[in-house]
């Protein structure tokens, strides 16, 4: 049996997670090509819809990733983002979709490391749980 | 639609990893893609070159290039296509290099992310709008907080350089602290005299028509950035008009109601009608409604009465906010001295005759509430007088810092006691003495040489202990050597440590202008740039920045002015990016949830508060209001919804 390859998609802020992914590449630090990011200017962009969609088409995991408190580019846009992110965690609880499938985290522009620690996380986190059931959530 | 993908191999760098043929069967079966190209070195001046040929010879609508980071060359290659004749927004690049090719070690997996990043690249600006960006002509206009001798000097300077300045003044008055002292050190120079020519060409000079005064007005909202702010300011009525009134006081002597003057420190008494002292500028007396017997339902108008002139004295005027735009910030809001009664051993509150500085000040100026004469409460004439040196300053339990400012107002203390009371003994209790400055020793040479002059150095200030004496009051200490002893003085003064003026927090939080851990707002570089903030726009100047003397005020007021003059010319041009979030009205609730999570100001709403607005100069771009608009009204330009949604559904197909 060939091993469960999770989807996951990440929201990366440009000023901070999306330039730590280049710093991990920079380190060419290898990390699971399950992750595919998608550039946003500001984690505070990160529509909950987003999250919930990426579920419905198909991703198994979402991570959203933001600088440091006190460091957003945009004074507090990663503030937002955590109170969403807050919020979408009791709205997936509901519908049976496990908190770990929707992962917020912090990494700044110099942690190349940490971003693949945190990936590599994500990616055998979901790979555990298995793919994600939606029978809840289709129509 | 055409789209076009070109791919570059940095080199080895990405086909090391991904190779290109390959990957180009994979995505030319995506109907969306016309064609797949790679190329060397795109980032290279050929690069750039081939890139521009290619686009000129092809003409596709819209462009993905898979290659490195977007943050490195993204907008490079904007410049080419604008170069091409093509809208520079019509681009979406895939980072392959930083984020697949160095980080995916197996070909297969590394070819088959970069293929489904392109994949969604290229539906993504498929859905990419042209969009421009714009420019405007930068504001020029200066808004300066504080009217004391920094703010005034840079209002007066802008003004004769053709600037039009806002001067906003949280009193009724001009001049700040030194129209208020009798001389000033290191020269003994009359106070009020040094600023009345400066405050004489702002009010009534040449250039008088560029400055808009505003006293008793506060900032009470800022929005915006170098060359576009716009601050909302409160000004409390005044209720005599500056225009009409002739400043003769006829109003002042009639009035019933007398309070504490708080421009004498509460020393003396001033009609709810007054001047805050004589000479005070501008000459305009002012209402205090809080005192004033018509806000407690008496019918006075004795004021009025007297009055000369027809409609100067108005009951009917209001508090108004105003709004008032400009280019550049000059904070000027000085300074304030600790607060004595923390060290209660000195017995300030406590114990009659003893002073602050700035109390003794106004008691030895000639427009204060003595008229200059110094007397005791009992109404004698001090035989002794106790100086107390570094109060709350040195000390880690209050200021650490030294002010450097008291040695030199102590010793001309010193001064003019001995003139107006020749024989007064004066005391002067010290921690460390400071009187740097090529002017600076003699009023300490002076002191020093006094046959009437004592020096005690203490060591702690809890070595000292003021107590009610009689007339006077015992001072015991412990000296710096250990010795214990006292000595009587009738009256005290005390030398408290500088702090910044009260409100500073609120402006600073107002303007996102860091305060440093004393609370003054905090210098973009102490050596280089002490009269800018880190808030590009904002300039600070005096004793708000730290505690400094009024030469050193004036100089980094100048100094501020210079900065504006310099980095905000006449027809300086703002560039408006168009990544930015615009409101659709019609589909727009009202329910102002942009505007609060807008960490800029940059949302206002239609004066019946409808519908939002997005101001495109102070917006940054970061979406966060796209994502909270609960009726999806909110446009967030380049990282639309649709365009966020089309990427990430074809990376997860």
């Amino acid at each position: 049996m060939t091993r469960f390859e999770p989807k996951i998609v990440g929201f990366l802020c440009n000023w901070c997670s999306y330039a730590g992914a280049d710093k991990a590449g920079a380190a060419q630090t290898p990390y699971p090509a399950n992750f595919k990011p998608i550039r946003v200017m500001c984690s505070g962009r990160v529509d909950p819809q987003f999250v919930l969609q990426a579920y419905e088409k198909g991703a198994d995991g979402v991570m959203i990733l933001a600088c440091h408190p006190g460091d957003c580019h945009y004074k507090e846009g990663n503030y937002r983002a955590t109170q969403r992110h807050r919020m979408l965690l009791r709205l997936l609880e509901q519908f049976g979709i496990e908190s770990e499938r929707c992962r917020f985290d912090y990494v700044s522009a110099g942690e190349g490391e940490k971003f693949v620690k945190v990936v590599t996380e994500m990616v055998e986190t979901v790979r555990f749980l298995g793919p994600l059931q939606h029978t809840r959530f289709s129509n | 639609m055409k789209t076009a993908v070109y791919f570059c191999s940095c080199g080895d760098n990405i086909t090391e990893r991904i190779e290109f043929e390959r990957l180009k069967s994979d995505l030319c079966r995506d109907s969306e893609i016309a064609y797949v190209k790679p190329a060397g070195f795109l980032c290279a001046a050929e690069g750039k070159q081939f890139l521009k040929n290619e686009l000129l010879a092809e003409r596709p609508d819209r462009v993905v290039i898979a290659a490195c980071s977007p943050r490195e060359y993204e907008k490079a290659f904007m410049q080419v296509l604008a170069e091409a004749g093509m809208n520079p927004y019509f681009l979406q690049m895939v980072n392959i290099r930083e984020q697949v090719a160095w980080v995916t070690p197996d070909p297969d997996q590394a070819r088959e992310k970069a293929c489904a990043l392109i994949r969604a690249a290229a539906r993504r600006v498929a859905l990419h709008q042209p969009l421009e960006k714009k420019q405007l002509e930068a504001r020029t206009e200066v808004i300066i907080i504080g009217a004391g001798p920094a703010g005034l000097k840079s209002a007066l300077a802008l003004a004769q350089a053709g600037r039009k300045v806002v001067l906003v003044e949280k009193t009724p008055v001009l001049g700040g602290m030194p129209v208020r002292y009798e001389e000033l050190f290191p020269n003994m120079e009359c106070g009020p005299c040094m600023l009345e020519p400066v405050m004489g060409e702002i009010l009534h000079g040449e250039h008088a028509h560029n400055i808009e005064i505003l006293t008793l007005a506060e900032v009470i909202d800022v929005a915006g950035y170098l060359g576009n702010f716009t601050l909302k300011i409160r000004q409390k009525a005044r209720y005599v008009d500056t225009v009409r009134c002739i400043g003769c006081s006829e109003c002042i002597a009639p009035c019933p109601v007398s309070v504490p003057n708080e421009f004498h420190n509460g020393l003396g008494e001033r009609k709810a009608i007054s001047l805050a002292f004589a000479g005070a500028l501008p000459n305009v007396p002012f209402l205090d409604s809080a005192a004033c017997l018509r806000w407690k339902g008496k019918d006075c108008e004795l004021c009025r009465k007297a009055c000369p002139v027809e409609g100067a004295v108005q009951f009917g005027d209001q508090e108004k906010v105003l709004e008032r735009n400009a280019g550049a910030i000059i904070l000027a809001t000085g300074s304030t001295l600790y607060d004595c009664r923390k060290l209660p051993q000195l017995g300030y509150g406590s114990l009659s005759d003893v002073y602050t500085s700035l109390e003794f000040e106004r008691l030895l100026a000639s427009n204060g509430p003595t008229a200059g004469s110094v007397l005791t409460k009992a109404g004698q004439a001090p035989e002794s007088l106790a100086i107390v040196h570094c109060v709350g300053s040195l000390d880690k339990r209050h200021k650490p810092y030294c002010s450097g400012i008291c040695c030199e107002y102590a010793f001309k203390f010193n001064h003019l006691v001995g003139s107006k009371l020749p024989g007064t003994k004066v005391y002067h209790l010290y921690k460390e003495l400071v009187a740097p400055g090529k002017e600076e020793f003699s009023l300490y040479r002076h002191a020093a040489d006094s046959a009437d002059s004592q020096f005690i150095r203490y060591a702690d200030i809890d070595d000292l202990q003021i107590r009610s004496n009689g007339d006077g009051k015992m001072i015991h200490y412990r000296d710096a050597d250990g010795r214990e002893d006292s000595f009587h003085a009738a009256m005290v003064v005390l030398c408290p440590a500088v702090e910044p003026a009260t409100g500073s927090a609120e402006l600073g939080q107002m303007m996102d202008v860091a305060t440093d851990r004393f609370g003054f707002f905090e210098e973009l570089h102490g050596a280089l740039d002490s009269a800018q903030s880190k808030v590009k726009g904002v300039y600070l100047a005096g004793a708000c920045q730290a505690p400094m003397n009024i030469q050193k005020s004036i100089s980094q007021g100048m100094a501020a002015a210079g900065y504006i003059l310099s980095e905000l010319r006449e027809g300086t041009r703002l560039q408006v990016d168009p990544v930015a979030a615009s409101v659709n009205e019609a589909a727009c609730s009202g329910c102002h949830v942009c505007r609060f999570v807008c960490p800029y100001k940059a949302i206002s709403y239609t004066a019946d508060g409808r519908t939002a607005s997005v101001n495109a100069l102070l917006c940054h771009g970061c979406g966060t209001c796209v994502a909270a608009c609960p009726s999806g009204a909110i446009n967030g330009n380049h990282f639309t919804n649709d365009q966020i949604l089309a990427e990430m559904e074809a990376i997860l197909q």
